[in-house]
């Protein structure tokens, strides 16, 4: 969304963007639809030799950003998926590789990730929408050397496929994250079924599973700030990914509404419509001024970080149903036909909307972090 | 080739150093009148500060856009001359844009140093968004031109000393091609100024204005005869951008770039109604609060987005326009939160306080209809932000004379 991207950055968003359009177009994607996993782990592995995995990775596990940004160079990426309303484990992926990065003895699980030859994903949510993690009933309680892990997990996104899943429990007062193998004794991954058809999520119960010591990603019981930091990071992505759906639909829409005659004239040159989208171009600009924002700020790890992410999603959650909207009614009956695409960014933006916490949620978040 | 300008961080010390030393805190000297507000700007025009982005040779600093903005950080939270807002930042970029040498040289220097304070005359009692229809008539005698008619809403008529005066000069040209820019005195003979009292009652702030055989010198004509829509439209450019916080107007307390809302709709100002209610811990009460601090935070971000875009070029024209409309909206909403909040509390009050809710909530209305309505600023971002067509209209190209006739008979 930045306007000032380094000449680095600009091509890096460029090969994105033609990698997509060649490689996963939107009528590739539409035969995934069916697809158990969403994607194909060839295609994947290409992605990381793009440098997808890399930007939030140590450099002793092969990775690196290249502008010394990393939470926008890989914004970058997440506005080109959203973009095409692409599938594939962008977001879970690379949770995972920021919270390994650092974090000792996790270099090599780090590196098979970077490589794409391996998926992981991050557990957070918990069943009945909670997204807060004091109230989080998932448990990490010790156990000799090591933990046993209780509770169940949901919405974890790319969960189906994921080798590894990055765990955020309770333990006692305080906060705990274990890497888990998906094959662990009293591991249950049950696939979701989504209102988005690209995306792929998971429900996942841990009964009693022993990890050891080494399972652990930071302290046992001090993660709080771990995990704070990783739901910045989904939540910049998260809006990053929405806005950049958002764009391309108004460029469709705009495109539509010029192209399509009704009573003699454009229906672009209806004041009634024009209005309208006056409005929409204003809620999108405002919304990729919100990502710019957050992006800096978690970027530059700055106080106000949670707050500026927070206020992202509220904002974009808020508006980008009705952006979207507004656009399917200027299309009229084409707008509802499975054929159309549209629908696709409708799908995909109402469940961002829902994951890592709803707007209402993060209003509550911005009035507690604000101090009341 | 030109002397090396100064940098930001040096201009931003010096700067620093002026104000502390100079300009009162806020909130430390109550409402200045304006001979208080003149005497700022001498100050401030002394020291080099005024016109910062305007050329040397017409009183300015000679410097950019981005030394502005530079100002309008290290000002915030100082007493500012925000009386001469208008003559600053909108009339002053305006004569810069079209204004002979001669006017530019004569009255730059003294708009700059508050001197001479200009305010614009654009709007009539006939017509406000169908700006290119007025019915000031401007009639060439000799040397001078004479003036006649009426406008209205002008901003700080009362203690101007010039408006900027659109007049049509060819009945027989379409609308927009026969009308011309004037420099108008306001303590000439034959002009008559009325306050309008706002929705609030209080200190007048729009002026009604009537010109009587108005007599003013040929040389006050402003760009080319007839070409005076290309300067209202440059004037108007100016006001948004003012509005919206961008541009020459910036540190003159007009729009905030900082995005800091109107007094008594700020999320300090919710929660103190909200306490008062005692409400705070409600979710209903939480939700608003919230949703008026999102709105804040994302209006300062498109603020600043659009700033970038206008510094690097991925932005052109008219995006004060989008920030402007934005700034109602929210003005509006926000307005409306307050006294959901405040309840009772916020519309009826005895003599110990209170109320302060309903009158914020009156005021907030004003800003979607002064400086281009809602509606047109709309017209303004579809059209020429996004390039969609105009709606087609019935009176472009045809004499005025004609459609004055028309008006008539219907």
């Amino acid at each position: 969304m930045h306007l000032e991207l380094s000449e680095d950055q600009e091509f890096f968003r460029d090969t994105a963007r033609r990698f997509l359009e060649s490689e996963m177009p939107i009528a590739t994607s539409r035969q995934l639809f069916d697809d158990p996993d969403g994607f194909d782990r060839g295609w994947w592995r290409s992605a990381a030799e793009l440098g997808w995995t890399a930007m939030l990775a140590s450099e002793a596990s092969g990775g690196g950003s290249l502008s010394g940004r990393p939470v926008a160079d890989a914004a970058i990426v997440a506005e080109e998926l959203g973009r095409l309303v692409a599938p594939g484990p962008f977001l879970p992926v690379n949770l995972v590789i920021a919270a390994l990065s650092g974090a000792p003895g996790h270099e090599e699980t780090a590196a098979a990730l970077v490589a794409g030859e391996q998926l992981a994903a991050w557990a957070f949510g918990e069943p009945g929408n909670r997204w807060e993690p004091s109230g989080f009933a998932t448990t990490a309680e010790p156990d000799g050397d090591g933990v046993v892990l209780s509770g169940t997990k949901a919405f974890v996104e790319g969960g189906g496929v994921a080798d590894h899943l990055l765990v955020a429990a309770r333990t006692g007062a305080g906060l705990t994250q274990v890497l888990v193998p998906r094959d662990a004794a009293g591991v249950t991954v049950r696939p979701s079924k989504s209102i988005d058809l690209g995306r792929r999520f998971a429900e996942i119960r841990f009964d009693g599973v022993r990890l050891p010591a080494g399972a652990v990603v930071g302290e046992v019981g001090g993660a709080a700030a771990d995990i704070e930091r990783l739901l910045q990071l989904a939540l910049v992505l998260q809006c990053a990914d929405v806005t950049g759906g958002l764009d391309r639909v108004f460029e469709f829409t705009l495109e539509y509404m010029g192209d399509r005659y009704a009573f003699g004239r454009p229906i672009s040159s209806y004041q009634a419509l024009k209005h309208r989208v006056a409005d929409l171009l204003l809620m999108l600009e405002s919304g990729k001024g919100c990502v710019d924002a957050a992006v800096r700020a978690v970027d530059d790890g700055d106080d106000d970080a949670a707050v500026e992410a927070s206020v992202a999603k509220a904002y974009i959650g808020d508006k980008c149903l009705h952006v979207i909207q507004e656009c399917m009614q200027f299309h009229g009956g084409i707008s509802v036909t499975w054929e159309h695409d549209i629908h696709l960014y409708l799908r995909r933006a109402t469940v961002s909307r829902a994951l890592y916490g709803t707007p209402e949620q993060h209003r509550e978040r911005i009035c507690a972090l604000l101090g009341f | 080739m030109a002397e090396e300008l100064e940098g930001l961080a040096s201009f931003r010390e010096r700067a620093r150093a002026f104000i502390k030393a100079t300009l009162p805190k806020l909130g430390s000297t109550g409402e200045l009148p304006m001979a208080e507000h003149k005497a700022l700007q001498a100050a401030i025009f002394d020291a080099g500060f005024a016109g910062i982005a305007f050329p040397k040779e017409y009183g300015g600093a000679g410097l950019t856009l981005e030394h502005q903005q530079v100002w309008a950080e290290e000002v915030e939270g100082h007493v500012v001359p925000t009386g001469l807002y208008v003559s600053i930042g909108m009339l002053g970029p305006t004569l810069l844009d079209h204004g002979s040498e001669e006017l530019k040289r004569r009255h730059l220097p003294r708009i700059l140093r508050g001197d001479e304070v200009w305010i614009q005359l654009l709007s009539e009692p006939s017509g406000g968004s169908d700006m290119a229809g007025v019915m000031t008539r401007a009639t060439r005698d000799g040397d001078t031109w004479v003036i006649n008619g009426a406008k209205m809403w002008s901003t700080g008529a009362g203690s101007a000393d010039y408006g900027m005066c659109l007049a049509r000069t060819d009945w027989e040209q379409p609308k927009h091609q026969g009308l011309s820019m004037f420099a108008v005195p306001l303590k000439a003979p034959k002009v008559t100024i009325e306050p309008i009292v706002g929705i609030d009652g209080g200190r007048a702030h729009f002026f009604q204005e009537y010109f009587d055989d108005v007599v003013i010198p040929a040389e006050n004509l402003i760009g080319e005869e007839n070409q005076g829509w290309s300067v209202a439209h440059t004037l108007l450019f100016h006001e948004r951008n003012a509005t919206a916080g961008v541009g020459h107007g910036l540190g003159l307390g007009g729009g905030r770039g900082g995005g800091e809302s109107e007094g008594g709709t700020g999320v300090e100002d919710l929660k103190r109604y909200a306490a008062k209610a005692g409400t705070l811990q409600d979710a209903a009460s939480r939700r608003l609060i919230a949703e008026a601090y999102v709105a804040e935070k994302a209006r300062q971000h498109a603020g600043e987005r659009v700033t970038v875009g206008m510094r690097t070029g991925a932005f052109k024209g008219d995006w004060g326009s989008l920030l402007k409309l934005g700034l109602a909206l929210d003005t509006l909403r926000r307005g409306e939160i307050g006294v959901v909040l405040a309840g009772a509390d916020g519309v009826i009050w005895t003599d110990d306080g209170g109320g302060d809710a309903g009158r914020a909530w009156l005021g907030a209305r004003s800003i979607s209809i002064a400086g281009g309505t809602n509606e047109m600023q709309r017209n303004i971002v579809s059209e020429r932000l996004l390039g969609m067509p105009r709606e087609p209209a019935v009176d472009r190209d045809i004499p005025f004379s004609e459609v004055v006739r028309r008006r008539g008979r219907s």
